[in-house]
């Protein structure tokens, strides 16, 4: 998880934040004394409870409410110190993803996408062109001209995200940005915003509860009643870690062979329909399923189909035959690549994990 | 598609006409807002249309006069309401140098009955009379051309659009205070809103005629003398030299001056001008509703679309222009069927009511200016809803 050039400082930065709803006996507290630096190219996650202030949070950091007591710098800007006009164009930073998407019906897909894009400097070549492509990268590259009304919740939801992140904006806001979205789909999110905090350097700030994207997240943030009550600091070797002990062979290692191995492992993303190993050729790698799903299939016929917290590629790596099997992406997916060098150590040095990986071996014939 | 250009250059550099498309993007919804907005401008162009045709009716007589200068009472208020001057002052204008001709005009609104050959029932008409001899008064063909046949007794002319009830249109004789005419032609002026039929006779006819007047031609009262200027001599200069010549009782106008005069009197004293103002105020007023009631009904329905703009970074101005434009598409779009239905409408009221209503640039400027005024006026009013939206709503 390399980062480009980031701009220094965090890209968002909370210090002693109130915030109440109503006044006298309406009065509603809403955030107590909540706190938080989230620095830039990273992924966080924010949960809790319904009422717990999530939204209110994200409300806050986005400029869209004004600023009772306590201190936010979003992208290094002190929002208490813009005029409404300076708030106004710092929001044109900001990629929101509401809960409620509010797409024009009047607009097709890609108008709609297009009223974001004109805020920027782009020419009207260019708006009409990234549009598109936003769409595309979304899946929705048929469905450009088609009005939100003829659009599925979840292509409206796409559309929604794309109007969000086709400016490439430093800091997205989204709130339960994936709820309408079947699995493809939200990995397909997931992969363009993972994409542009490696690439683009920004930081998402997601509210969520799917445990998808709980995984990939830099960060958990857990709000309870205005508070934040924990605020974890993932990494990937740790979530790597976490993953492979909850796959049978793997959790037979003991810690330090473990870290070998996690220090080895790549992520890596595959399209539906794309083949991840071909029968007959060379056997390097070792492929464990985070997310999705895949076929496998001997001389054309498919004989097993696997899912998260499976894995597949071994036999090669042991027998050092060719590959007798191919493997094809049925959806989106995303694996731990595991290179035979460092399998073929984790099995000389540990005997139980060698047995036991040739138990699956034997089983899976 | 001009209305597509237009609301995209009311947002500078944007490539979705966001206006444009709010207004078609449901068609019953437009058939209907349309319908709303077009009903108030039909309202509106049947006023304004009726106060111009009031206008046209009421000046065509003074407009057909043929002469430079015109001499007449000063205590005249109006060129249509009697106040006739003595005819010895017809000699006295003769004798200003510079003055052609003098040919005297008489008038009566209110003393003539004609009786209709339809309903055989007298009817108030005006009647105009002309010395025969004297050089024509009127342009209009039909009075200029056969101003020789009044020289027969008993002969009149009438005016062929008159009223039908008077049946002038193809009569050949009739009963004028009682006494039998002749009708020796016709000619088309076209009723106003005081008379509905115009006879002209001459002078000799219009003394033995007159109630109670048994006076010969030569003495009769003069409502109007119309001068024509020896070529040469600027009206200004003759105009000058008879009001110094002539007793301070008497006025001398020029030709834009008396149709002013008779203008200024409708515009100014008469209860028309009050009327049709107010009519038209009813129409804009009842537009402004509408239109209000359209604008804010589809403002109301894209709330939560106009905040997340507002959210994402738009300004208020943005917002403003283009609620504005769509108010203004929206004017057009009832503009245009109400233009269209109000040509049938001004037909109709052209061959039933006999007044001249057309349709002019001068007209379709002014209601589309009224329309334009009435959607942006009420756009204006609807736009608070979206100013006050507030972006952390929705979130």
């Amino acid at each position: 998880m390399n980062m480009t050039a980031a701009p220094p400082g965090p890209a968002i930065r909370v210090e002693g934040l109130n915030f109440a709803y109503g006044q006298g006996d309406a009065h509603h507290p809403a955030l107590f004394d909540v706190a938080l630096e989230l620095p830039p190219g990273k992924l966080a996650v924010l949960t809790g409870p319904s009422g717990s202030g999530k939204t209110t949070l994200l409300t806050l950091i986005g400029g869209l409410r004004t600023l009772q007591e306590g201190r936010i710098e979003v992208l290094g800007r002190d929002l208490a110190g813009l005029t409404t006009r300076e708030l106004v164009l710092t929001r044109r930073d900001i990629g929101f993803i509401f809960q409620m998407h509010n797409l024009f019906d009047s607009l097709s897909a890609t108008e709609n996408v297009r009223m974001a894009l004109e805020l920027g400097d782009r020419s009207a070549a260019e708006v009409r062109s990234v549009a598109r492509d936003m769409l595309e990268r979304l899946g929705l590259g048929d469905r450009t001209g088609y009005k939100p009304r003829s659009l599925s919740g979840g292509q409206r939801q796409r559309v929604a995200i794309a109007r969000a992140l086709a400016n490439r904006p430093k800091l997205v806001l989204a709130d339960e940005p994936t709820a309408a979205l079947d699995k493809d789909a939200t990995l397909n999110v997931l992969a363009l915003l993972k994409q542009m905090t490696i690439e683009n350097g920004t930081t998402v700030l997601m509210v969520t509860h799917d445990h998808r994207i709980i995984d990939l997240a830099d960060r958990l943030i857990h709000m309870v009643d205005g508070h934040i009550a924990s605020d974890v600091v993932l990494d990937s070797a740790q979530r790597v870690r976490e993953f492979l002990k909850s796959v049978e062979p793997f959790s037979a290692l003991n810690p330090a062979d473990l870290t070998g191995i996690v220090e080895a492992v790549t992520e890596r993303h595959f399209d539906a329909g794309e083949v991840i190993i071909r029968e007959g050729d060379e056997g390097e790698e070792l492929f464990l399923i985070a997310e999705g799903e895949v076929e496998v299939l001997r001389q054309d016929h498919e004989v097993a189909r696997l899912g998260p917290a499976e894995f597949f590629g071994e036999a090669a790596l042991i027998s050092g035959a060719p590959r007798n099997a191919t493997v094809v992406a049925t959806e989106a997916l995303d694996a731990y690549v595991v290179r035979k060098g460092e399998l073929a150590t984790a099995m000389k040095k540990n005997s139980r994990f060698r047995e036991q990986l040739g138990r699956f071996l034997v089983r899976r014939r | 598609m001009a209305a597509l250009d237009l609301s995209l250059r009311l947002v500078p550099g944007a490539t979705v006409p966001l206006a444009w498309r709010n207004l078609v993007a449901d068609k019953w919804r437009l058939l209907r807002s349309s319908a709303g907005i077009a009903f108030a401008v039909l309202l509106m162009l049947v006023q304004l249309g009726f106060e111009r045709a009031f206008f046209d009716a009421s000046l065509a007589a003074v407009r057909q006069l043929d002469g430079d200068l015109f001499v007449m009472n000063a205590s005249k208020y109006r060129f249509g309401a009697r106040d006739p001057f003595a005819h010895r002052e017809l000699g006295a204008i003769r004798a200003v140098s510079g003055v052609a001709s003098a040919a005297p005009l008489y008038a009566d609104w209110q003393d003539f009955f004609w009786t209709s050959p339809i309903d055989g029932k007298p009817h108030l008409v005006r009647i105009f009379a002309v010395d025969p001899d004297q050089p024509p008064v009127f342009l209009l063909s039909g009075i200029a051309d056969q101003q020789s046949l009044l020289k027969a007794e008993g002969a009149v002319l009438v005016d062929r659009r008159s009223r039908r009830f008077l049946g002038m249109d193809g009569a050949t004789a009739a009963k004028l205070n009682g006494q039998n005419v002749r009708v020796a032609g016709n000619f088309a002026l076209g009723p106003d809103f005081m008379s509905d039929g115009t006879v002209i006779t001459s002078d000799r006819e219009f003394a033995r005629l007159t109630p109670g007047n048994r006076g010969s031609a030569a003495a009769l009262p003069i409502e109007a003398a119309v001068a024509k200027v020896r070529p040469g001599e600027t009206i200004a200069a003759v105009q000058q030299r008879l009001s110094a010549a002539l007793p301070s009782s008497l006025m001398v106008m020029t030709k834009p001056e008396i149709v002013e005069f008779e203008r200024k009197f409708q515009a100014q004293l008469s209860s028309a001008a009050p009327i049709f103002f107010l009519g038209t105020l009813v129409g804009f007023a009842v537009g402004i509703l509408i239109s209000y009631q359209i604008i804010y009904t589809d403002l109301s329905d894209r709330l939560p679309q106009y905040a997340t703009l507002k959210g994402i970074g738009y300004r208020n101005s943005y917002l403003v222009r283009s609620v504005l434009a769509q108010a203004a598409l929206t004017g057009v779009a009832g503009y245009v069927p109400a233009w269209l239905l109000s040509l049938a409408v001004y037909r109709i009221i052209r061959s039933v009511a006999l007044l001249p209503l057309h349709m002019t640039p001068q007209l379709t400027a002014i209601s589309f200016a009224l329309t334009l005024g009435m959607c942006l006026l009420a756009g204006a009013l609807a736009i608070r809803r979206v100013i006050a939206a507030d972006p952390a709503e929705i979130f």
